[in-house]
């Protein structure tokens, strides 16, 4: 099942080319990586994604929703079914993390009963069970960044979409932020993570989605899609393959 | 806790001397608009006072017959224009005129009934019906003069009595809704400024509930909880300054006014009256707060 899909998507500022004829698609469980140097084009397709701003063309459906059809009013609906990771958190400064991790509960209309369970779960996983009271000011950078995410999981979201999310911490905080993705993965949900952090990419061996400059230079799991239909075992292999040829690549 | 509820009070405690502002301005409005409601409502008492009060007193000529006074007599009770008709006698007349000299009696003892003349006293619903009232009945035959009791400020006749009441009427309404209506324009201002401020405080964690979903109506329930709060803190104390003010000042005007009726002279009518301007200032309490948030989110949304 494909969870997203993007069909020559191009967006421009001015004579900027901030996407240019992007396409590509997404299967249900799959994780992700989009890379690319600062510029490529990388948080304007998050940006899109979350229907922060409009492509200039093209077809994005996300969820089965197609995006351009897609009307203000539906914006939050489909803004809820997504759990959205930030490099810079955007943690309610003023609210303890359980409060911020409630909040989304509230926005998804989530009944007030189940809040206190599903907080201690997501909170529980992330291992920030006894940080439910701080202010995101009184925690650490990994520990802001894994209270996002825990905010990001209460809403058992089919898509996770990270945006830098270990941009701003360091190497030891950043992979065990990445572990917890990977367990998330396992979990079945589906991961796009976007992010220049190449050590991490190299780490886990997952699609890499190569941007430069608006468009789309590489794509690990490419070849994967498009022969999915003959051999399964023959697929993984040339995915690999393909993978390690787009890595050297760079 | 509601959390919208929740949210709406945090964000009061943030910001307290904001959410001061915005009361102590509500207050004053509220304290304010009371009072000259109260004294409007006075001066209205006042003016019906007087509109009621006048007693037209038809002096009778001394050879009236007693069929001819009870023809009059009917024919203005028939009078939709004429109230409380009463008849006096020369003995009563007589009467009336031992107890305003009693403090003198030698004066009431050189006079005899056959000295005052038989009357009929009435009052007219309306003081406007005063002047075509006596032009009427100055023509029955059986009427020798026409007097009456409502004088003010030396006017000489009624008609300045009803021009001088209806002015003060009119004067008094007309400020005390112009002074209420700018109290009322000062209030909105200062809503749209202190509810804008807020809302730019509040920009990031607006942006941020925008991206986790957050419906439009989401984001805005705690700024319009917050300014219904302020609306409401800001009446009830408002009003209820100027209720034990004007219960403080009640009794020493009351005495003075005497016989007019300023303020409803038992204690339920006066709370009646109290929680009528409360429940009506509540009202426009609550949309004055609503329309200053409209405003002000509409403007937040324009420079988004």
């Amino acid at each position: 099942m494909v969870i997203l899909k993007l069909s020559n998507v191009s967006k421009s500022f001015g004579d900027v080319h901030a996407l240019d004829s992007v396409s590509f698609d997404v299967s249900d469980g799959e994780f992700i990586f989009i890379t690319g140097p600062s510029g490529s084009g990388k948080s304007t397709l998050v940006k899109i994604i979350l229907k922060q701003i409009n492509p200039d063309s093209g077809e994005i459906i996300v969820l089965d929703k197609d995006l351009s059809e897609l009307k203000p009013k539906d914006i939050p609906l489909i803004r809820q079914k997504i759990g959205t990771v930030f490099q810079d958190f955007k943690m309610i400064a003023e609210r303890t993390l359980k409060e911020n991790i409630e909040v989304v509960l509230a926005v998804a209309k989530v009944p007030q009963s189940e809040w206190e369970s599903r907080v201690k779960h997501v909170a529980k996983l992330v291992g920030l069970e006894k940080r439910l009271d701080f202010f995101p000011n009184q925690l650490a950078g990994g520990e802001i960044q894994r209270g996002a995410l825990a905010r990001a999981l209460v809403i058992n979201p089919t898509l996770i979409l990270a945006d830098e999310p270990t941009g701003n911490l360091d190497w030891e905080t950043a992979e065990g932020i990445m572990e917890l993705f990977e367990e998330i993965n396992k979990e079945g949900k589906t991961i796009i993570m976007a992010t220049h952090h190449m050590g991490i990419v190299e780490k886990h061996k997952k699609r890499v989605i190569g941007m430069k400059e608006g468009k789309i230079i590489s794509d690990s799991g490419a070849k994967k899609h498009e022969k999915k239909e003959t051999s399964k075992e023959k697929d993984k292999e040339k995915e690999k393959e393909a993978g390690e040829e787009d890595m050297s690549g760079k | 806790m509601n959390i919208h509820i929740k949210t709406a009070l945090n964000n009061v405690r943030r910001s307290p001397f904001q959410a001061l502002s915005a009361v102590f301005i509500l207050m004053v409005t509220f304290f304010v608009t009371t009072i000259l409601v109260v004294f409007i409502y006075a001066s209205h008492q006042v003016l019906t006072y007087y509109e009621t009060r006048p007693q037209i007193i038809a002096f009778l000529k001394d050879d009236s017959k007693s069929e001819q006074i009870d023809a009059l007599k009917s024919k203005l009770e028939g009078d939709s224009r004429i109230k409380s008709i009463t008849y006096i006698t020369k003995e009563q007349a007589l009467e009336i005129y031992k107890n305003a000299t009693k403090d003198n009696p030698l004066l009431s003892e050189l006079v005899s009934p056959s000295v005052f003349p038989a009357s009929l006293e009435f009052s007219v619903r309306d003081l406007s019906y005063a002047e075509p009232v006596i032009s009427e009945i100055k023509n029955e035959s059986i009427v020798d003069e026409i007097g009456y009791t409502a004088s003010l400020g030396g006017e000489e006749s009624l008609t300045d009595v009803v021009s001088r009441l209806r002015k003060i009427a009119f004067y008094v309404r007309i400020a005390g809704g112009l002074f209420i209506g700018f109290l009322m324009a000062t209030s909105l201002v200062l809503m749209v400024v202190i509810i804008s401020m807020k809302m730019s405080f509040r920009k990031r964690e607006m942006e941020i509930l925008d991206l986790v979903g957050a419906t439009s109506s989401f984001i805005r329930k705690p700024v319009f909880l917050e300014a219904l709060l302020y609306a409401f803190i800001g009446v009830v104390v408002g009003w209820f300054a100027s209720f034990l003010l004007i219960l403080y000042l009640a009794p020493p005007l009351m005495r003075y006014f005497q016989d007019i009726p300023i303020l409803p002279s038992n204690a339920l009518n006066l709370l009646v009256l109290f929680f009528v301007i409360l429940a009506s200032e509540m009202v426009i309490g609550l949309a004055l707060s609503l329309s200053g948030t409209v405003i002000a989110v509409s403007r937040a949304r324009k420079r988004k």
